[in-house]
């Protein structure tokens, strides 16, 4: 019985230590309607989301598999810039994280995330 | 004689030994200090979007969720956003080290998720991460 309660405790402790919540670290940056933190004087690679699912790098409508490839063209020009992502107040979050995790994999590991009213 | 030394045997039997319970209660005691003080469980189950460059983190302890529908959970209770920032600020006081996981619903609107965190913000944690799950394969 004893023996039992002892690997029951130690079963719990590993198991504990185990589940580790998985996130991606991102910044804040004022915009639209909330502006708390302010934005960082150095430029950014600008990317925008819309509420209809739209995504805009750099001024262009692409599709949210082809903003690792422009991320990666734009992190080569400007190694040092940090990346801006504004979503809209109406965007969903998965399509928030997607274009997050797009922009880590295109090699820029500064992401700031905000929000616009439109 | 043989009568007495039965019943002496007999009170030999009838006496409790209370060492493996004590061992027992203490290591009730244990499990329950080492559950509790771990992971504050938002209290509800989200679908999480998924992320290829997911890292684990290790000092979040602190889980805030959002529903598709603008509920946010944290503390296994649903909170209103303007409980967000007082309840963080008393677990911000807890435990100083912890940073907080904004888990969001896939479908949960971006700008919730960026009131959240602004909140979060102002309550004393600047660091924080958005949950996501690893995808899988990769």
């Amino acid at each position: 019985m004893l023996d039992f309660v002892l690997n029951l405790l130690i079963f719990f402790i590993i198991t504990a230590v185990f589940v580790k919540e998985v996130g991606l670290r991102v910044e804040r940056h004022g915009g639209g309607a909330t502006g708390a933190a302010g934005g960082k004087s150095a430029g950014s690679i600008s990317i925008v989301v819309k509420a209809d699912g739209e995504v805009i790098v750099d001024n262009r409508v692409v599709d949210v598999r082809a903003v690792r490839a422009n991320v990666e063209r734009l992190h080569a020009q400007k190694p040092e810039w940090g990346a801006m992502v504004t979503a809209s107040q109406e965007a969903e979050t998965g399509l928030l994280v997607q274009v997050i995790d797009q922009v880590r994999l295109g090699g820029v590991q500064n992401v700031s995330v905000g929000t616009s009213s439109k | 004689m043989r009568s007495r030394r039965h019943a002496s045997h007999e009170g030999e039997d009838t006496g409790i030994d209370l060492a493996p319970m004590l061992d027992f209660v203490f290591n009730l005691l244990i499990f329950f200090l080492i559950t509790t003080s771990f992971v504050r469980e938002a209290g509800i189950t989200v679908v999480r979007p998924e992320a290829t460059t997911a890292l684990p983190e290790q000092t979040g302890n602190i889980l805030v969720a959002l529903r598709p529908n603008g509920e946010i959970w944290m503390d296994r209770r649903q909170v209103d956003m303007r409980e967000v920032r007082p309840t963080i600020e008393r677990l911000h006081l807890e435990r100083p080290e912890d940073t907080v996981i904004v888990i969001a619903d896939k479908a949960a609107k971006a700008g919730l998720l960026a009131q959240v965190m602004d909140e979060i913000k102002l309550g004393g944690i600047k660091e924080v991460a958005v949950g996501a799950t690893s995808a899988a394969g990769q």
